[in-house]
């Protein structure tokens, strides 16, 4: 029995180690923002206004939060259909076929592609794709920066997925084709239910993963620090924002940085229990 | 049972049937639509990568500008490779993953076998959170901490603090969702023998859900691989192999910015693509032919 | 599993044996030398520490953060140098925790790149870049841009501004020149590594500008030199103080600096009054502590640092600057810099003899 209790206690140790991580980087980040938000008190985060000219310095955060829900959630989306379609046909409806085999490697092919990559793809290939669909001048803003990262997000909503469907046990299946019930049926009334809280971590995986992108977002949005005025105007995220003037920020302006660093910390929290909650309320 | 009570569904198979076709057809052309983005930019990066790999490309450094600046006028292959990043790369990941893999493992675990409770909902929550942490800031915390005041500069074990973090909540959900899908049966049976905890974890759960957890690891492992800013701030880069954690390290992401921002050597770019992408690819395939080999007969 | 560990091994022994030749990995020698700092020298820092590996073997490295990464990092005191497009203001100064010296190491410009086919030997003026981006002129063919241009036919198109969405001293050097030959922008935008851009696309590093103005027809923005030169991209010619149209290039770029130049080197080269040079012309600088025993740090890293950084700034290394596209340093320059050298101490004493 104590050897259990040991088990228990490492265990327990262990989970710590998240909370301890986290709050660490509350703290780091907190520490950092203080000078930010001292100078412009809470109105940062919902400041409408970066200008780094100095002497008039004025750095806001709403721009980007902006920016950042914009993207996330239509590449969110976009990303569903998609990835819900390819989890059920290989776990499902082809399974271990030669066909189901390969769209499955293909998927995997994509999450090992570095966001750099995937920029230079955007901009030499869907940019001017875009351009030619007549549905914007210059091909860059928050449509095409929400198309690449719902191409980026697949593998993660998908992997998961499909290895959570797969394992739905055959019985509960067969159970109800025996009840005379459609292929579709199934889907619907067995396997979702019961890899439900699979396929939703899976897909809250793949937004937290579209919350942070960087790189490829900061090449195909088009850097304007301003609220997006539509589907096909520029605009910024909070990642591709840090990403950019990081490396030269210092001071106020640093500061400003680290408390969006801060602030998408706690959206990324508030999106992620939003999402759970609206999806506890539609099942 | 009477003809008289049959339930009204029945009664609609016709339609039923159609709307079963029909999503069938829903789903395999959503499928196929999801294949075309990946077509089109995998053949592009091997399309304009092929052409830079050859043996060097592995096992020599990194070319200077000079170098290719003077290839590119004679049309010639760019010389040298990438070797200080592949190493680079192998370090910091094998260090990474050491650290990440058994403390996500660890607290899977714990929240598979304590759902339910607040503490075990606040902490999933956290991890949630944590995935959305962009990659620099996850950079920037680990300069903070290792850079500043572990190593006293740049360093390989710093970007690897910084990729781990990133590991851990993917590995931590992935586990938790694959050890959920095992049925409790199996479990109990182990416990009712008389097993001690440990080994119910290390001889039944692990080895059961592997499949699910090499996903998980293997996901994780692919996100790091092409990770940039991160190291930019921790690992720093460097012309030559190093094997030293304290010192500062390359990486293939690493040489792939440096190559970007070269005006010489933006080729190099996709063929530094195309070799993550291939490794990404044997990875998988390894994976998947490891958790074939260990697959309980659950499933046809 | 066991298979990838043997490939992982096998690849291993074959790259150590086979590493192009070099012998020296980062274990070898006790003294290495790490900097870090601005991407706009990079490439030119790249060969010049390799090369300078090759003759001493001192292994060094370098890492293109960001010039603010890089002041932050000599702050920190993790880096023996940092690399910086821009010189530390007297305020900046005072915020290091010991004084540190400025060593200009080479020049490059800023050359302004468009994209209108067929159009060759475009000049530009101050007026006409202020209006162009500041967005009082937003057609090609309007009549200020004939005016400067008489010989040349222009398209009925728009003018699309790029301009750097990522702090850089590119920018720095472009806006500080604006600010000296435009009220308008010096009032309305100022001078800075990231400006609030009154018009225009923002596209992130050299090759975003770069990519962005070769896929738009009609496009205007401002490079790196040694990005355009390499990359032979179209550029203007700029009109300079003596009113004289000058082409960016090495030689028009080194007499920038010809003139003043302070004994702590830290002076913006832009609007030179040298009829020969262009104008939108500037110094990359290393940056370092000026008594070199802090942290722990031995008198045998202090020598190898500064001894390098005396080789980069003589003519050998200078050459190799302008090999890869950058402009040398002229000799009054290097000199004043190597002063500055002599002057370094640890513990008091000259760290060069």
């Amino acid at each position: 029995m104590s050897s259990d209790k040991v088990t228990k206690t490492v265990l327990f140790s262990a989970s710590l180690l998240v909370l301890i991580v986290s709050a660490g980087i509350v703290f780091s980040l907190a520490k950092g923002s203080i000078p930010a938000f001292k100078e412009f008190g809470l109105k940062f985060i919902i400041t409408n206004e970066w200008n780094p000219t100095s002497g008039k310095e004025v750095y806001g955060a709403l721009p980007f939060i902006a920016g950042t829900l914009i993207t996330s959630i239509l590449a969110l989306i976009i990303c569903l259909p998609l990835a819900f379609s390819t989890s059920l046909f290989v776990a499902e409806y082809f399974r271990n076929t030669r066909v189901a085999n390969i769209l499955s490697s293909l998927v995997d092919l994509l999450s090992g592609i570095p966001s750099i990559v995937y920029g230079l793809w955007g901009f030499y290939t869907l940019r001017p794709f875009i351009i030619k669909l007549g549905l914007s001048d210059q091909g860059f803003g928050i449509f095409t920066s929400s198309l690449i990262l719902a191409i980026m997000i697949i593998p993660y909503a998908t992997s998961l997925s499909t290895e959570i469907i797969a394992m739905v046990p055959d019985e509960l299946k067969e159970a109800a084709y025996s009840l005379g019930a459609t292929r579709l049926e199934v889907i619907f009334h067995v396997i979702i239910p019961t890899a439900s809280s699979g396929i939703i971590a899976s897909y809250i995986l793949a937004l937290g993963r579209a919350l942070g992108e960087t790189m490829a977002v900061t090449m195909l949005i088009g850097n304007s620090n301003v609220i997006p005025s539509g589907l096909f105007a520029t605009g910024n995220t909070m990642a591709s924002i840090i990403a950019n003037q990081f490396g030269e920020a210092s001071g106020l302006k640093l500061s400003s940085l680290i408390a969006i660093g801060l602030i998408l910390f706690a959206i990324t929290g508030i999106v992620n229990s939003l999402g759970k909650y609206i999806i506890r309320k539609f099942s | 049972m009477s003809v008289n009570n049959i339930p009204a569904f029945i009664d609609n198979i016709d339609g039923r049937n159609k709307k079963n076709k029909l999503f069938l057809g829903l789903v395999i052309a959503l499928s196929v639509l999801t294949v075309l983005p990946i077509v089109l930019i995998v053949s592009k990066i091997i399309i304009n990568g092929i052409g830079q790999i050859n043996f060097n490309f592995f096992v020599q450094t990194s070319p200077d500008s000079l170098q290719a600046m003077s290839a590119i006028a004679n049309q010639e292959t760019i010389p040298g490779g990438i070797a200080n990043g592949i190493l680079g790369t192998f370090l910091i990941v094998i260090v990474s993953s050491a650290m990440a893999i058994p403390a996500g493992i660890m607290i899977g675990i714990y929240l598979y076998e304590n759902q339910g409770r607040r503490y075990s909902n606040f902490l999933r929550s956290t991890t949630e959170i944590l995935q959305g942490v962009p990659s620099i800031v996850l950079g920037i915390i680990s300069y903070l901490w290792v850079v500043k005041n572990i190593t006293n500069g740049f360093s390989a074990f710093a970007g690897s603090v910084a990729l781990s973090i990133m590991m851990l909540p993917m590995i931590i959900r992935s586990t938790e969702e694959t050890m959920k899908m095992i049925p409790n049966e199996i479990r109990e049976a182990a416990f009712a023998m008389g097993t001690p905890y440990h080994k119910v974890i290390l001889r039944i759960l692990i080895p059961t859900g592997f499949s699910g957890l090499s996903t998980g690891i293997l996901l994780s492992i692919s996100r790091i691989l092409g990770e940039t800013a991160p190291l930019m701030m921790t690992a720093l880069g460097s012309t030559i192999i190093n094997y030293n954690i304290t010192k500062p390290t390359s990486a293939v992401p690493l040489l792939i910015w440096e190559f970007y921002n070269d005006p010489n050597m933006v080729k190099l770019v996709w063929s530094s693509a195309l070799f993550l992408m291939i490794f990404v690819l044997t990875l998988n395939i390894l994976s998947g032919s490891l958790s074939a080999k260990r697959k309980t007969g659950r499933k046809k | 599993m066991k298979n990838l560990l043997i490939l992982v091994t096998v690849l291993t022994l074959l790259v150590s044996c086979n590493s192009g030749g070099k012998k020296v990995t980062a274990n070898d020698k006790k003294v290495t030398i790490t900097a870090a700092g601005a991407t706009f020298p990079m490439p030119f820092y790249n060969l010049a520490f390799k090369k300078y590996t090759e003759i001493t073997g001192v292994p060094m490295t370098y890492g293109g953060i960001g010039s603010g990464g890089g002041i932050r990092s000599l702050q920190d005191k993790v880096v023996d140098f940092g690399a910086s497009d821009a010189f530390l203001s007297d305020k900046e100064l005072s915020e290091m925790p010991a004084a540190i010296v400025h060593i200009p190491t080479c020049m490059g410009a800023v050359v302004i790149a468009y994209n209108l086919p067929g159009v060759e030997n475009l000049k530009m003026t101050p007026e006409l870049l202020e209006n162009v981006f500041m967005g009082t002129v937003t057609k090609w063919n309007d009549p200020k841009m004939k005016a400067v241009n008489p010989d040349i036919k222009f398209p009925d198109t728009k003018i699309t501004v790029v301009y750097r969405s990522d702090g850089s001293g590119t920018t720095n050097i472009f806006s500080d020149y604006m600010t000296k030959v435009s009220n308008l922008w010096s009032e309305k935008v100022g001078t800075g590594k990231s400006l609030n851009w009154p018009i225009g696309i923002g596209a992130k590093g050299n090759p975003g500008v770069a990519g962005t103005i070769s896929q738009s027809v009609g496009a205007i923005g401002y490079i790196g030199s040694e990005y355009a030169f390499a990359q032979k991209i179209q550029y203007a010619m700029v009109q300079n103080s003596s009113g004289n149209f000058i082409n960016p290039d090495i030689k028009t770029v080194t007499s920038a600096a010809k003139g003043q130049i302070p004994a702590d080197t830290r002076v913006m080269v832009t609007n030179s009054s040298d009829p020969e040079a262009y104008p939108i012309s500037g110094f990359t600088w290393i940056i370092l502590y000026k008594e070199q025993s802090y942290n722990g740090r031995t008198l045998a890293q202090a020598e190898a640092g500064v001894k390098f950084l005396d080789w980069l700034v003589n003519s050998d290394a200078q050459a190799i600057a302008v090999s890869v596209n950058y402009a040398s340093l002229p000799s009054d320059v290097s000199s004043v810099a190597k002063n500055i050298l002599r002057s370094i101490t640890f513990n008091g004493k000259p760290v060069l003899k």
